[in-house]
């Protein structure tokens, strides 16, 4: 019987480690892929090594994840201990009432500190960065040092530093050469904790960072919608570091509580420096290795960095680089999800100098102030770019936006499954179809879901009637109610590539994408008109660097520049040389990758505050009830 | 002595500039409309009607919860005969599986998330695996169930780390004197081990339900863009809708929520414990 009950728990024990190194051994196996599939494994391969070392936003956010651990692990530390001893010498009601305070981020979600402290840092107008980060990081280490010093402190004989000051020491000796030494397991055990809550940490660095700056999870977490291999490379990397860091001291069991820790003691009390000794200098050795500092130059402007706000997976290979390295100076891309999220975060005061909104945002933009005039004189590129996306009706003369990209919205379809016959005569409907019930994607975008919504009820998708708005959201209620359709962002590019669902609603440029790795996919216009878009580059006025942002917007428009990024993303480029010339090679036969035709009933969008807020209201509510569609 | 006491002083200021005030900021923001300044505002409850007259909301509030309470249910009926296996091992081995459990741990909590993408996509490992049993394929990312999965994978080492700590603390001639008096080891487990690692099996609740209410990137890695907890609601009040009154009012009714439930679980805990003094008084 004791035996039997013995082996029954050593296979659940196996069982667990199993489900414990699984995700860990898969994502190491396919760091090797030789392709991006994250479920087929064709060939070894280390190209992604290789591209995770030469992508700089890679490496500096992992440079960045290291050094604010650090730097919170180091402060955090002393200021903790020097706090918990002299709280202990404090009137009770001042030290039940601290570490009542002290208990808020331990014992509060983590989303309600990260936003307290967002809400924080956003009302006094400290600008949201480095600083930002490493202050958060700071003020959620502190606590958890205390709490594990203090059970140390406690079980101190009170009468120890008196004695010590009796024979002669004075007060800071005392501290240093006798309550310190005494209570260093709990300083080493807070520490320890600190590190990896700083390192692990996402919720709290993704709502108090700023201009750019990201750790290693807020990297992950941009970038997860799309496959990318180098995300498990990079992991790869960690993991092998650990565990040489742990085999090195000896594999020493460091029972690591998060959050709680109050009775922490830790067993081994002489390995435990050798841990953090071994940790901090491989990570400064990591460091040092990986980050090269840009050594100065003597081109025009050296020594700047361009702040640059634009969309996910939005950007050519070598764009920024080859930018950099013509000019000296230094590009950080930060990346928004939405135009929406980046109107948020531009509008609360945060500084970039080159944004890549889209159309109607970029009215907005204009008609609140946030962007400026470009400086015609420095502008050389206009003469370049298609007219067909020259003086639209969001920025008539081009004063204040180039473009960087265009396109249409349409229905993206496996040809195996959907007939076209169905696409001419439903249009948008075809959403609505229960033929394809349970196989389709909407996008995850108020505008572009309402476009689709109002141009399936014959209405105009630029529409400030608000009966007609009511309608469009009944008609999307009744497509997440009755279709089971799955609400998606870049994965639909993906998973539209391997043909998962018979269609969805995509980016004329994601389309384009997607029909280059397939050809069984196809790419419609409803003849009820859809959405004309463009994105284009504009200066804020918070613009540290004008001039620089002018270069960088004639740079991008420039034909070896635009033909680079247009190929690598597959969205149409407005430098019309570069279209016609990709129209012809790359992407040949692709009808998505021309959005060019006469339509009268395709629009663009214009923004208008009213009609904004309630669709973003209506549409929350109906990924709600997509939500809850779902699950019952 | 007195002197070590200004020590502290330092840490007072910063405690309350900047973990007190942000949490009387996000009850501030809770009942104004300001927009998003603090230069002029009103004081409504505005926020907090729009949340509990929206059955919608409610609904999603309610499945947080159902979702953070079976994932801390699977994570003591695993977790448990685990970290009692553990406990039982000599010292040697109980390190190395403590150490096996801690590891993966260090290894970022959004990349072994992500990593769990690969392993459920259609046509993934997993799934293969299971055509290969005979079962037909079946959608496993973005459902119920992978997010389950990942809020398992991610809290249950807090769990099997707490219900360990308490179990390997127990005084040992308790059992021993368990078994002088006649008890089987059934008995010795049911009235001496159990009740004795309680306390653990409490904070492992702690580690787990509140984590796993909030989480908003395992539902929106593994439930896909219409998996909606209440923390993502939060996160898309505040990152793409912008309407931080509304945002912060959700905050405020989550962390009381949250507060009410962890004051309950200790309360109940307390009382049974208060119970059995009394008994064997």
């Amino acid at each position: 019987m004791k035996k039997e009950k013995r082996s029954f728990l050593k296979i659940l024990m196996g069982l667990m480690l199993l489900f414990f190194y699984l995700p860990i051994g898969f994502m190491i196996v396919f760091s090797f892929n030789s392709s991006k599939s994250l479920t087929h494994f064709t060939g070894f391969s280390m190209q992604w090594y290789t591209k995770m070392l030469s992508d700089a936003s890679m490496m500096e956010s992992l440079y960045i994840t290291i050094l604010v651990a650090v730097i919170a692990t180091v402060i955090s530390t002393v200021v903790g201990t020097i706090s918990a001893i002299g709280l202990s010498k404090s009137k009770k009601v001042v030290h039940d009432l601290i570490m009542q305070i002290n208990d808020f981020p331990l014992m509060n979600p983590e989303i309600v500190t990260a936003i307290g402290l967002m809400l924080f840092f956003i009302t006094f107008n400290i600008e949201k960065g480095f600083t930002t980060l490493l202050l958060a990081h700071i003020a959620f280490c502190i606590p958890y040092v205390i709490l594990s010093v203090m059970p140390k402190i406690r079980s101190l004989d009170p009468n120890l530093a008196d004695a010590a000051m009796d024979l002669g020491c004075t007060p800071w000796m005392a501290l240093i050469k006798v309550i310190v030494p005494q209570i260093m397991p709990g300083i080493v055990s807070g520490a320890l904790i600190a590190f990896t809550m700083s390192f692990d940490d996402f919720i709290i660095s993704y709502f108090v960072t700023g201009k750019g700056i990201k750790n290693l999870s807020i990297m992950v977490y941009t970038m997860s919608k799309r496959v990318n291999p180098s995300i498990n490379a990079i992991s790869t990397l960690i993991v092998i570091f650990i565990t040489i860091v742990l085999i090195l001291v000896n594999v020493v069991p460091v029972i690591r509580e998060k959050r709680k820790v109050q009775t922490t003691e830790l067993k081994e009390k002489n390995k435990a420096p050798r841990i953090i000794a071994g940790i901090v200098a491989a990570c400064v050795c990591m460091g040092l290795v990986f980050v090269q500092k840009t050594t100065s130059s003597t081109k025009k402007y050296a020594g700047q960095t361009l702040h640059v706000y634009n969309a996910g997976e939005y950007t050519g290979e070598n764009l920024l680089s080859n930018f950099e390295k013509q000019t000296g100076c230094k590009v950080v891309m930060d990346l928004f999800d939405s135009n929406e999220q980046m109107y948020i975060k531009v509008a609360n005061g945060e500084a970039y100098d080159v944004l890549i909104p889209s159309d109607y945002m970029i009215e907005r933009l204009k008609q609140e102030k946030l962007i400026q005039p470009l400086d015609q004189d420095k502008i050389t590129c206009l003469e370049d770019i298609n007219d067909s996306v020259k003086n639209l009706s969001y920025d008539p003369n081009n004063e204040y936006s180039v473009p960087y990209f265009w396109g249409s919205v349409g229905i993206v379809y496996d040809k195996t499954k959907v007939s076209e016959k169905d696409l001419k005569e439903q249009g948008f409907n075809i959403f609505l179809n229960q033929k394809y019930k349970g196989d389709i994607y909407l996008y995850d975008s108020e505008r572009d879901s309402f476009m689709m919504a109002l141009k399936a009820l014959g209405y105009s998708m630029n529409t400030d009637n608000e009966k007609e708005l009511a309608e469009a959201y009944n008609w999307l209620l009744e497509c997440v109610n009755t279709m089971s359709p799955e609400i998606v962002t870049d994965e639909i590019i993906d998973n539209m590539a391997q043909a998962r669902k018979a269609l969805g609603l995509i980016y004329s440029g994601d389309a384009t994408y997607v029909m280059s790795e397939n050809e069984n996919i196809g790419y419609y216009m409803p003849n009820k008109g859809t959405n004309i878009w463009c994105d284009a580059m504009v200066i804020p006025q918070s613009s540290k660097h004008v001039d620089l942002a002018h270069e960088f917007i004639n740079y991008v428009s420039s034909y070896e520049a635009a033909y680079g990024n247009s190929s690598y993303v597959g969205y149409t480029s407005p430098n019309t040389e570069v279209m016609n010339d990709l129209a012809q090679n790359d992407f040949k036969g692709i009808n998505a990758y021309n959005p060019i035709r006469t339509n009268k009933y395709d629009e663009v969008f214009n923004y208008n505050a009213e009609t904004r807020k309630i669709m973003a209201n209506y549409w929350a509510k109906v990924k709600i009830a997509a939500s809850n569609a779902k699950s019952e | 002595m007195k002197k070590f006491s200004q020590l502290a002083l330092p840490y007072i200021i910063w405690s309350i500039i900047i973990l007190l005030l942000p949490v009387l900021l996000i009850a501030f923001y809770a009942v104004t409309d300001s927009g998003n300044t603090v230069v002029n505002f009103s004081f409504t409850l505005q926020n907090f009607a729009k949340f509990f007259t929206d059955h919608d909301f409610l609904l999603i509030l309610w499945r947080s919860l159902s979702i953070a309470f079976k994932t801390t249910i699977i994570c003591i009926l695993l977790g448990y005969p685990i970290a009692y296996f553990i406990s039982q091992c000599k010292d040697r081995t109980r390190n190395i599986l403590v150490l096996l459990i801690t590891l993966p741990m260090w290894i970022n909590m959004l990349v072994r998330t992500y990593a769990w993408i690969g392993i459920l996509s259609d046509g993934g490992i997993l799934q293969s695996l299971l055509n290969l049993l005979g079962f037909k394929s079946t959608q496993l990312l973005y459902t119920e169930g992978a997010v389950l999965l990942g809020m398992v994978y991610n809290f249950i080492p807090f769990m099997i780390l707490q219900i360990n700590t308490s179990l390997s603390k127990m005084d040992k001639s308790l059992l021993e004197a368990s078994s002088d008096l006649g008890a089987n080891r059934y008995q010795t487990f049911w009235k001496v081990t159990f009740p004795l690692s309680i306390p653990g099996v409490i904070s492992g609740i702690a580690l787990v339900f509140l984590p796993a209410v909030s989480s908003f990137f395992i539902p929106k890695l593994l439930g896909g863009g219409q998996y909606f907890l209440i923390g993502n609601v939060i996160e898309n009040q505040f990152i793409t809708v912008g309407e931080w009154n509304f945002g912060s009012a959700i905050s405020v009714i989550m962390a009381f929520v949250m507060m009410a439930i962890m004051y309950l679980v200790r309360y109940v805990e307390k009382r049974n414990s208060g119970n059995r003094k009394e008994k064997k008084a």
